[in-house]
């Protein structure tokens, strides 16, 4: 992780950035969480505020995190079907860019997980019912925790841009 | 923080699962291979006492749907017991509270549900 102070001469305070970047797996979602967690912390946001923040970012690495499962799935279907062996490409990666200013914590959640052609990305089983849309549930908690939501997708990545603004001072 | 599960069996047809920890992309597998586990084994209802945990995502969200689901179909419920302010937080925004029986201890879970624990 590195940090850029913002520089104090400056007339304009510029936002201190925090990068993060994490292999787009599920067990290091909760790292993201954490390191989130501290830099909402500090924001003058009251506790519950930070912990939406936490949840929105875990949601957006989550997305990601399932579209490469489905990526990954989709690339080894197609492998069996031609016969020929799964391309060797760079592992997914999310990389979560904070910035911080007084009034506005502005979190960038990208990541480098090429388009699939929609297919399911996992076998069903008993539980994954057909008609919970994970990844609706996701976006619908997302909208809901921060005060902005944009959503870039492209074919190579998608990133997601999150801002939550600090309550006005009274 | 990862997941810890607790089983436990007051009746044949009841298991209490207490869950501690994080319900994430992550950790939601093994939570749903002991909800499975358990309807494989015939129990029809399933309180999940949530006191101890302290995050849960829509993936999370998405096993419990399945799971409620799938024990409705089987005359069962799925109960949730003890969540704390932030956990039910997450059911009241998505609005899910409407569709779970949730109940502030695991005593009037069993009172309302009908259950002896």
């Amino acid at each position: 992780m590195t940090e850029h102070a913002a520089p104090g001469t400056s007339a304009q305070i510029e936002p201190a950035t925090v990068t993060l970047t994490i292999p787009c797996t599920a067990e290091y979602v909760s790292v993201a969480r954490l390191a989130i967690l501290g830099i909402a912390s500090r924001m003058p946001f009251s506790y519950d505020e930070v912990e939406d923040v936490r949840l929105a970012v875990g949601e957006a690495c989550t997305h990601a995190v399932e579209r490469a499962a489905a990526a990954e799935a989709e690339s080894r279907r197609v492998a069996a079907l031609t016969g020929s062996g799964a391309a060797s490409k760079k592992s997914p990666a999310i990389t979560i860019t904070s910035m911080v200013s007084p009034k506005t914590l502005t979190i960038e959640v990208a990541d480098n997980v090429a388009a699939t052609s929609g297919e399911a990305g996992t076998l069903p089983d008993e539980f994954d019912d057909p008609d919970v849309d994970h990844q609706g549930l996701g976006a619908l908690l997302i909208e809901i925790l921060v005060d902005e939501v944009t959503i870039d997708t492209r074919a190579d990545g998608t990133t997601i841009r999150l801002k939550k603004h600090a309550p006005a001072a009274t | 923080m990862n997941l810890t599960i607790n089983s436990r069996a007051p009746q044949t047809d009841v298991r209490i699962l207490d869950v501690e920890g994080e319900v994430d992309v992550y950790t939601s597998a093994s939570l749903k291979q002991e909800i499975s586990a358990a309807v494989s084994d015939g129990v029809k209802y399933i309180v999940l006492n949530l006191s101890k945990v302290e995050y849960l995502d829509s993936t999370g969200l998405g096993l419990l749907i399945g799971a409620l689901k799938r024990l409705k179909e089987n005359q069962g419920n799925l109960v949730i017991a003890s969540p704390s302010v932030r956990i039910m937080r997450v059911f009241e925004i998505t609005g899910l509270y409407k569709i779970f029986s949730i109940y502030p201890t695991e005593a009037e879970a069993a009172e309302k549900e009908g259950l002896q624990l």
